[in-house]
Parts: structure tokens; sequence; C-alpha cells
């Protein structure tokens, strides 16, 4: 089976979660998970690096609308970076950029917090 | 369960998310085949997670028990994707896709995989017959 996999690190209050594999209805619960805990955590400031992310369907999509709301409500945000052309492609193909912040550059995102 | 079947264009497997990898695979080696560029290949794949993810979720609803077939049929200028599967079945041409101004503003979540199917594929149909299966097939032409 193709795996997922998500390393986080954190940086000036900033939760930074990088994404890797394949993300799709099955392993799309896992990172619903990981957001689930960090929103109980009180922890809203939130940067996705797209880098490691080979493949996203629409259930991956999901998660981060499953989200946006709280995180914003709460002074905080989910920005997404380094996507690859192939991912921001569906990504912008279905209005994303319309709600989302999407920055080439991880460092782009951080500076956008403070 | 997954089953290779004799015809080496048809794969069966368990309705279960835990297959849309193999599934995945699957398609992308039948499109290499036939002879798409990769931006042709990554829309039909990324179509049939989406309607399999769609039958896995409503008309089995997460139940492993139940099966989904597929098959590829191709000729000099299509490449078909055949979803044979019980349960209830819907046609995706039925769904209008949604307005995505009023989606974003009111955070709605879901409701993406046709929309998606719609874009990437140049043609869906959608059958039921002989009163108990449902045949969901999505083409894409080689020159589109």
């Amino acid at each position: 089976m193709e795996e997922f996999t998500i390393n986080t690190k954190q940086q000036d209050n900033i939760d930074i979660l990088y994404l890797n594999g394949f993300l799709d209805a099955h392993t799309s619960v896992e990172l619903e998970q990981y957001f689930e805990k960090l929103l109980a955590d009180n922890k809203y400031k939130i940067v996705v690096n797209f880098d490691k992310l080979s493949y996203i369907s629409s259930a991956g999509l999901g998660v981060f609308m499953a989200f946006i709301e709280t995180a914003r409500n709460n002074s905080g945000d989910i920005k997404l970076c380094a996507m690859s052309e192939k991912i921001y492609n569906i990504f912008d193909m279905l209005g994303f950029p319309i709600l989302f912040e999407i920055y080439k550059e991880e460092k782009s995102a951080i500076e956008k917090f403070s | 369960m997954v089953k290779r079947m004799s015809n080496p264009n048809k794969i069966s497997f368990a309705s279960s998310t835990k297959n849309l990898s193999l599934l995945r695979n699957f398609i992308e080696a039948k499109a290499i085949e036939f002879g798409f560029d990769e931006s042709p290949i990554s829309q039909i794949i990324l179509s049939v997670d989406e309607a399999c993810t769609n039958i896995i979720k409503h008309a089995h609803k997460y139940n492993d028990e139940e099966m989904i077939e597929v098959e590829i049929q191709t000729d000099k200028s299509q490449f078909k994707i055949i979803m044979k599967y019980k349960g209830n079945g819907f046609d995706p041409n039925n769904l209008n896709s949604p307005d995505m101004k009023d989606y974003f503003e009111n955070f709605k979540i879901g409701g993406l995989g046709v929309p998606i199917m719609k874009k990437f594929m140049n043609k869906i149909e959608y059958v039921h017959k002989n009163s108990d299966y449902n045949y969901l097939t999505l083409i894409k032409s080689l020159q589109a």
C-alpha cells in the first residue's frame, strides 16, 4: 500500500506539518486526527508543507475545509505551501485559492503569521 | 481481498478505501500502456479514485464484503474505465456541480469528487441493469 506520513516541527509558535506520500480517502483520516489534536491543544497557527506529497484526492482537500474555519475563528490560519504543479492544479481548478493562502515557499507562509 | 482476473484488463477488489492505492496502480499501468502522457494519466487516476471512493462510501457504506470490479476497454482513440458494483447507484451526470463561491463562503465539505470527474474526463456514463448491478463508465479521449 502506498504510504502517507506526517512529520512536524514547531517554529515561533507555529506548527508546520510536512505531508509525505499519498493523501486519499484512506490516509486522510490520519491527517484529520492530527488536525483535531492540534485544535484541541489550542494550536491554531498551522503551515502545511506539500513538498513531499505525491498525490491528493478530494478526501484530502476536505480535511483542510473541515478545520480552517475553527483556526481562523481563533486568530489562526491554515496556510499551505510548497505544492508541486500537479497538486496545485487540483487546488486551483476547484477554486481553493479563494479561501486558502497558498505560498510557493514555506518561509513566506511562516512570515505571514508575524 | 483482491482478485486478478483472467482478463488482464480487469481487476476486482473488496470495497474498502484500503484498496484505493492498488486501484490507482492498476489504472496507471493501463493508462501508460495505452499511450497517455503524464498529465492525462494523473487526471484519470484521480477521477477513478473519486468514483470508487463514492461507491465505497455511498453505495456500500464502507461494507468491505461488497466488491467493485473495474475493467479497462480501449479502442484507437478512447480509454474507458468501467466500474461494476452492487448497491445504490447514482448517475453523476444528474448532480450539479456546487457553486464554489458559496462552497468556500460557507466552509462546505465533500461533494468535490463528481466535479473533478466531470472536469477531467470527456464523458461519464451510468447504467443500472439486471436489477442488481450498476455500471459507471469514465471515458477519456486520447487527443483531449
